[in-house]
């Protein structure tokens, strides 16, 4: 019951014709309760500790247990040591070769593996030689190379052998288009069967080892970054000439981190009033989006863009100069970092969840048109993992210099051809082989390795720190997330064995998200940094004012129970 | 009949008042609105009018997060021509809510259920006022008028619970249960003074029909009435709404969670913005049965005053509209009513020292409405005691007028 102050006298509710008898002298021991009121006394006590009983800690059971669910902690532990699965590429390469007969065209395919597995010492990657059984009857046929181009996305590269009367010695092209390569040779270069080796094979297998170099030691990179027990790829890496692995460094350092969606960001900027438009739409449905189609295997893409005018260079900048010799204004190579005005020009630097690509179009004053980069009359650079910069001199009309009001699509032309060069230079697109397609389709199974290795990691790290911290909670969420992670890593690894490196990456991509879920999930936090004896300050200064009343009531309560029921023992 | 006119003297001027202040200072309603004494997030008017707002253009009133309260109000309030234009039509409604409120506290009062009920009879039943005293004391109380000018959709609540006990006494327990549903629908709580209520309509049952049938079975038919008000109500809401689950999410599951912190002179907000996240489900069921423990203990030990069971219990209630339904029915000591001046003062001066000077932190408005918390507390310990010391001079008639101390 309510506390009450003592002494107060209870001359509220309607006594006040009861004169105040505190100055009586006579202390008369109060007279004996009533077995009613004790029962009463005892109902009230019951009833409180019904509710504490019955609500209270049920309460308390459920909102203060932590929950933790089962996590496969052996199973993700192997995934990140590398025991589960080491990623296999076998790159699957067909042969079409129209005016072979197939016993000596798969004679020539033979001696040719054979080659090519002599010459590779990294296990992983390997490619695999599959003469086109149908070559022999679409050869005649009008669309035999459509039929070849168009097969199924496990085909990393067609190689179409057509032999030349007036040759030496072979040669190849690569169709950059497409993934096709064409080899011509003088019939006479045929292996006989009785050879094992020939110069024609010898020239297959140094042209195909020649296009997949990068993406080999590209691939050795990514797998030697893992600490797992294979130690194969390391010894490839350190096998590889310097300037190889230089390059493969320096693409790593310039592309972005890898990203679900990444948010690209055009911005028009110009010191003066005009340009004030551009076609932007245009342009972007024309230039740029059959490269993000191309790219939506590997990642998701939206697109921003904004137009800002009188926007002037930082204070600290140094200014371009007039450079006679080359008629132009020129910006030193070193001051490009400092080209952008951070400080003034709104370049967000996220739109949403994901990281936001740059892309900026900066059409110079009239005044100080022409610019160039001094050293090498550029007009674009890249800033590495940030975007891209086209400088665009727009055709000063004669009579009076001024910048045309508004930007074409053929005007933007050139600086769209720009941004998707650099767009791929971000992306971590290898530099060769020259074909547009095999470069995709290589950085498809880069970056397959890179998230499943990340994925496999994460896990990894989630095992290590749910055995840490034996209080944190783990959500049911998690559990789910770890297990979709598991399975989708698995079924990625079995694609990428498969040679499905397109689906491989799909499954990556879900591991790879839901790893970071699980991984940075936020209820899994809350508690780390909440030791148990805090848990007594929590507790007490509400808790402890409501209990004592309730517990020393029910010690009396209890007491006087014991005492009757001895009395009553001991009297009869 | 000279009662009768009293009490229409009393109602008149009361009505006068509340209109001559809305003339006199039209921006008087506005400010009040916005003060957070008077308005919470579950019974503001300005959340309602946003509500409103979007409910007569067929967008969900829920959307946007601001509105948190019962649907049934909207097409009662969209009845109403907008109160920013036409402030007086809210006004006399308002008004007229407050008069029938404190004609239920009339009914109560003459019925003098709070002075002899069935099992209990009071020694000092000749000092009582009159019901038009009881009327113009909480027709005329600062904080009423306040209430009725700021607008709270909680006054409906009040309206709820005050028939529901007024039909209560005059035996009709069939309304006390309807109205009791309608309390419960618009805000929770007010179904914890099921139970007192259930006894004072037994009482009143078995004090007129001589032949008393089962308790049990008495209990159980109300109870399936209230779930039945309740149980119709909601579906009137789901036709109103039509997304039934979003509706209970933002208003019961609002009230039920607490996930906006805006001050009001509660205890609640200070106390979940200081607590460790994960602590606050426990915390917040430590504070839901703190407000439910109660009833067990005040019925099992008040059962022979049911009426004042009630008005005990009211005291609870999370939101402070319910002081004025307090202080019509009491009178203070005078520690109490200082505390409660004090705090009454000093609460928006603290409050603007907060949120609008800056010189202030929470600590300061969060302070004053602790001094108010004990200024009710003390008032209901001391009704209480009062209540438990004429049940025990009624017991034993020597020790009346003697001084007593608690052990």
């Amino acid at each position: 019951m309510s506390s009450k102050p003592e002494g107060l006298e209870s001359s509220n509710i309607s006594c006040n014709d009861a004169p105040a008898m505190s100055s009586e002298t006579v202390q008369r021991p109060p007279p004996p309760e009533k077995p009613a009121a004790i029962l009463t006394r005892t109902k009230v006590i019951a009833a409180f500790w019904a509710v504490i009983i019955f609500l209270g800690f049920p309460i308390w059971w459920q909102t203060t247990s932590i929950h933790r669910a089962r996590l496969p902690i052996q199973e993700m532990v192997n995934w990140a040591s590398g025991k589960t699965c080491r990623p296999v590429f076998p790159l699957e390469i067909q042969f079409a070769t129209p005016s072979l007969p197939v016993s000596d065209a798969q004679h020539l395919l033979r001696t040719t593996q054979h080659t090519l597995d002599d010459l590779n010492e990294f296990s992983a990657h390997h490619l695999r030689l599959k003469l086109l059984e149908s070559s022999n009857i679409e050869s005649n046929s009008p669309d035999g190379l459509r039929s070849i181009t168009e097969d199924n996305a496990d085909t990393v590269l067609s190689v179409r052998l057509i032999a030349q009367e007036d040759l030496t010695a072979p040669r190849s092209v690569l169709h950059s288009e497409t993934t096709q390569l064409d080899v011509f040779y003088p019939p006479s270069q045929v292996p006989v069967p009785s050879s094992s080796n020939s110069p024609l094979s010898a020239f297959i297998a140094e042209e195909l080892q020649r296009l997949f170099g990068e993406e080999k030691a590209t691939i050795a990179h990514v797998l030697s970054n893992n600490n797992g027990a294979d130690h194969q790829p390391a010894a490839v890496l350190n096998s590889l000439p310097p300037q190889i692995a230089e390059t493969i460094n320096k693409r790593e350092r310039r592309s972005m981190k890898y990203a679900e969606t990444y948010h690209l960001a055009f911005s028009l900027f110009t010191p003066g009033s005009a340009p004030s438009s551009w076609d932007i739409e245009a342009a972007i449905q024309e230039y740029l989006t059959p490269l993000l189609q191309a790219f939506s295997p590997i990642s998701n893409f939206t697109v921003d863009t904004q137009v800002q005018l009188y926007a002037m260079f930082s204070p600290m900048t140094p200014q371009p100069e007039y450079d006679e010799s080359q008629a132009a204004w020129t910006l030193k190579k070193e001051d490009l970092s400092a080209f952008i005005n951070a400080a003034e020009w709104p370049l967000s630097p996220s739109i949403g969840s994901g990281p936001t690509i740059n892309f900026i179009l900066y059409v110079p004053a009239p005044s100080q048109s022409p610019m160039v980069v001094k050293e090498n009359h550029a007009t674009s650079w890249i800033i590495p993992q940030w975007g891209g910069v086209f400088l665009l001199n727009a055709p000063l009309s004669t009579s009076q210099p001024s910048n045309p009001s508004h930007l074409s699509k053929e005007s933007l032309q050139s600086a769209f051809l720009t941004f998707s060069h650099q767009l791929l230079t971000l992306m971590g697109t290898p530099a060769t082989p020259t074909s547009l397609p095999l470069r995709l389709q290589t950085l498809i199974r880069i970056r397959a390795a890179s998230l499943l290795l990340s994925a496999s990691s994460t896990m990894g790290s989630l095992a290590r720190l749910t055995k840490s911290l034996p209080s944190i909670p783990i959500p049911a969420s998690v559990a789910t997330s770890v297990s979709t992670t598991l399975s989708h890593l698995s079924s990625a690894c079995d694609q990428l064995r498969e040679g499905r490196f397109a689906a491989a990456l799909a499954s990556a991509r879900v591991a790879e998200t839901e790893a970071e879920r699980s991984f940075f999930e936020k209820s899994m936090v809350g508690q780390v940094y909440f030791p148990d004896e805090h848990k007594v300050a929590v507790y007490l200064p509400l808790l402890g004012p409501i209990g004592v009343p309730l517990a020393v009531g029910l010690l009396k309560e209890l007491k006087r129970i014991i005492a009757g029921w001895k009395s009553r023992r001991s009297s009869p | 009949m000279p009662v009768d006119r009293r009490k229409a003297l009393v109602f008149g001027a009361a009505l006068a008042l509340r209109l001559v202040l809305l003339l006199l200072f039209p921006s008087l309603p506005d400010l009040l609105t916005g003060r957070v004494e008077v308005s919470t997030p579950v019974n503001s008017f300005k959340r309602l009018q946003e509500g409103l707002f979007l409910y007569t253009r067929n967008i969900s009133p829920y959307d946007g997060g601001v509105f948190h309260q019962a649907p049934i109000l909207l097409p009662l309030f969209s009845l109403l021509p907008n109160s920013r234009d036409f402030p007086l039509p809210t006004a006399v409604f308002y008004s007229l809510i407050d008069l029938v409120n404190a004609n239920a506290l009339i009914t109560i009062s003459d019925s003098g259920q709070s002075v002899s009920s069935r099992l209990y009879s009071a020694l000092r039943k000749d000092i009582r006022w009159d019901g038009a005293s009881i009327a113009a004391w909480f027709l005329f109380n600062p904080f009423t008028i306040a209430t009725c000018l700021g607008r709270p959709t909680s006054v409906l609540t009040t309206s709820g619970i005050l028939y529901a006990v007024s039909n209560a006494v005059c035996g009709n327990s069939f309304n006390a249960m309807l109205a009791l549903g309608f309390a419960s629908y618009l805000s929770i709580y007010p179904a914890l003074l099921f139970i007192p209520l259930v006894i004072l309509c037994y009482d009143i049952q078995v004090q007129k029909a001589k032949t008393p049938s089962s308790a049990t079975l008495f209990a159980l038919k109300h109870f399936g009435i209230l779930l039945a008000s309740v149980a119709g109500l909601l579906g009137i809401s789901a036709l109103i709404i039509g997304d039934f689950g979003e509706f209970v999410s933002a208003t019961y599951g609002f009230q039920l969670l607490v996930p906006d912190l805006t001050p009001n002179i509660g205890l609640w907000w200070y106390f979940f913005i200081e607590i460790f996240d994960s602590f606050r489900e426990f915390f917040l069921g430590v504070f839901w049965l703190h407000l439910a423990g109660y009833v067990g203990g005040l019925t099992v030990r008040l059962r022979q005053q049911p009426l004042f069971i009630i008005t005990s219990l009211l005291a609870f209630s999370p939101s402070s509209s319910h002081t004025r339904l307090m202080t019509a029915v009491m009178r203070y000591t005078f520690f109490a009513s200082s505390a409660l001046l004090y705090a009454t003062l000093l609460g928006p001066a603290f409050y603007h020292l907060w949120i609008y000077a800056g010189s202030g932190n929470a600590n300061f408005f969060y302070a004053i409405t602790l001094v108010w918390s004990l200024g009710l507390s003390i008032l209901l310990a001391d009704t209480i005691f009062a209540a438990l010391r004429e049940e025990w001079e009624l017991e034993n008639p020597e020790m009346r007028g003697k001084d007593v101390r608690q052990v």
